[in-house]
């Protein structure tokens, strides 16, 4: 049974286009020029119960727009959608009772409250029994540390701080689905890792789906099993971040150290990236060479003191996706 | 219910905390108040009597509606508009509740203190420099805090419907603007409605906005009384409700429409 069901699912914008010049300005107060894109276009996929998955994409890819539809925030143009097995737009209070999210730009706090009443606040709105809001509030205020800053005001707190109330807040009701909308941007690395934890540990205990976008691929190497890629409002991918890395992370790098300087260390079958001294990068296709053939040639002919081989980072793999555009076919 | 009083005390003690605001309100209100009684004294000149309304009764309309501007937000209230624009908006939309009685709790926190603390204040300052009118009888004096209720509620889903707007169009501000000039001329704050002509009071009789404020100032003054009091607060009752379930079906059409701007 999924949680999530979402099928041929879009959205269009309507953007008004602009006229150039003066003459143009006095024709757009009389007409308007619209033109649609498509900011979510036909996208098919399935999350279970208890899933962790790391929905990504470049800027303006759709991310967003798509967290939006399923928290009940927009309506979508066409496509069956379904959360918790019923259409977010159209009973939005019972569907935004069940979910959670977390939107990392903004605050779902009140502005001018001290944390601690926001969440009060919150216990009112989602009607949670007086004895599960203390017994939740008090596991995450432990887990996320919150205690130092409770009785601050939200606009006094840093940004870390503010994310982990933000996330305690959007967690205290129960949830059975969290949708993180970049929960770690502009955080350092401490805080990163801290929220990292948390959600992993809520997803593992509580069995909270989590959906989670982001820009830190670190994020995702360290808490997604799958991944689902769109860009230009098309799902480009989605399986396992093993898979991903199989099907496209087929380059590897091997940095080899040599004994003395050679001026020229080129061998083929491997392509020489970097040559600095003693120091030497090769980067090969996994399917075409092994590493130990490549160590063959290369110390046939010079001498290695020492070398290192390197799996291109889920980064470079899924920038290259990106870039080139491997997986339109 | 127990949301709804929460959220009035949160904004209760939010607004307390604004006392230069409060302050700084407080002293042109007043200043303004002794400049209208000054020209409308003026005006009357020899005569002791307009339309019913008495020298006196004139002093004690334009203390009155001096007194009202800060908790009926005579001058705009863009809050909701602002959090639509500001992307605010959707937070709220994220909340299990009700975003019209959300509002609702807010404004009524808003209203509370500056009632008190610039309307009651004010007409007790103005006391102290004219002689007013106040009620003359028992059930005027009970059938006062009803129309007080009364006028903000129809005040409050007036500018619900205007913010309303937000959702819309980009910029909605000069909207308001129009609709709170509508509400300045037709609910009396500018001139007691029985000094316009006949036909301009049966066009203000047409509309809400007689009943934010003009209700309240003839009960006060006294020239409201018997079977024309109990039907002004009905017509004041049938507006709030009508205007309620406009709020709400307009405020539907609204978030259905909603495209949350940016990111």
């Amino acid at each position: 049974m999924n949680i999530i069901n979402v099928h041929q699912l879009h959205k269009q914008f309507k953007v008004s286009k602009h006229r150039r010049g003066m003459w143009g300005a006095v024709r757009n107060l009389v007409s308007q020029d619209y033109q649609l894109v498509e900011a979510v276009d036909h996208i098919d996929f399935q999350i279970g119960p208890g899933e962790l998955v790391g929905y990504l994409g470049p800027n303006g890819a759709g991310k967003s727009t798509t967290i939006k539809m399923l928290a009940g925030l927009l309506v979508p143009t066409g496509g069956i959608l379904e959360v918790n097995g019923r259409v977010p737009w159209r009973e939005r209070q019972a569907h935004v009772a069940e979910i959670g999210a977390v939107f990392g730009q903004r605050t779902t706090l009140w502005w001018d409250l001290p944390v601690i009443e926001s969440l009060a606040l919150l216990k009112h709105i989602y009607k949670i029994p007086e004895a599960r809001f203390q017994h939740n509030l008090a596991e995450f205020t432990d887990m996320l540390a919150l205690a130092p800053f409770l009785n601050t005001p939200v606009r006094s707190l840093s940004l870390g701080q503010r994310m982990r109330a933000d996330i305690c807040a959007a967690l205290l009701h129960e949830p059975k689905i969290l949708f993180l909308d970049e929960p770690t941007i502009g955080l350092d690395v401490v805080a990163k890792e801290r929220i990292r934890q948390f959600i992993k540990q809520v997803n593992q205990a509580r069995g909270v789906t989590v959906i989670l976008t982001t820009h830190d691929l670190q994020d995702v190497e360290k808490l997604c099993e799958r991944v689902m890629i769109i860009d230009r409002g098309r799902l480009l991918f989605d399986g396992q971040l093993k898979s991903l890395r199989d099907r496209f992370g087929g380059r590897r790098e091997m940095i080899v150290d040599f004994t003395e300087s050679y001026p020229d260390v080129a061998v083929e079958g491997a392509q020489l990236i970097a040559h600095d001294g003693v120091r030497a990068t090769y980067q090969f296709e996994r399917d075409e060479l092994t590493a130990s053939t490549l160590i063959g040639r290369i110390s046939s002919r010079y001498r290695i003191r020492d070398l290192t081989v390197r799996e291109t980072e889920i980064e470079e793999t899924i920038r290259r996706i990106y870039e080139k555009g491997l997986l339109e076919s | 219910m127990r949301l709804f009083f929460e959220l009035t005390k949160q904004s209760i003690r939010r607004h307390l905390t604004y006392r230069a605001a409060t302050l700084a309100g407080l002293v042109t209100n007043f200043v303004f108040g002794l400049m209208r009684v000054a020209v409308l004294v003026a005006l009357y000149g020899e005569a002791q009597e307009v339309e019913g309304i008495t020298v006196s009764g004139i002093i004690t309309y334009a203390c009155l509606s001096q007194a009202v501007i800060a908790y009926l937000s005579m001058f705009g209230w863009y809050e909701l508009m602002n959090s639509v624009y500001t992307g605010e908006v959707a937070a709220d939309l994220l909340k299990p509740m009700n975003y019209f009685s959300y509002w609702m709790a807010q404004d009524l926190g808003r209203a509370i203190v500056n009632l008190l603390l610039r309307g009651v204040l004010l007409m007790v300052l103005f006391s102290f420099m004219f002689e007013l009118d106040t009620p003359q009888t028992a059930i005027q004096w009970l059938a006062l805090p009803m129309a007080i209720i009364l006028g903000w509620l129809l005040s409050f889903s007036w500018r619900f419907l205007i913010n309303l707007a937000a959702f819309w169009t980009p910029n909605a501000v000069g909207f308001g603007r129009f609709g709170f000039v509508l509400s300045w001329f037709f609910s009396g704050f500018l001139m007691p409605l029985r000094l316009f002509p006949d036909w301009t009071v049966d066009l203000a009789n047409l509309t809400p906005f007689p009943h934010m404020l003009n209700t309240v100032v003839e009960l006060y003054i006294g020239v409201l009384s018997g079977a024309a009091l109990a039907q002004a607060l009905l017509m004041q009752l049938l507006w709030v409700l009508g205007l309620i379930l406009l709020g709400q079906l307009l405020m539907k059409a609204a978030v259905r429409r909603l495209v949350i701007l940016g990111g």
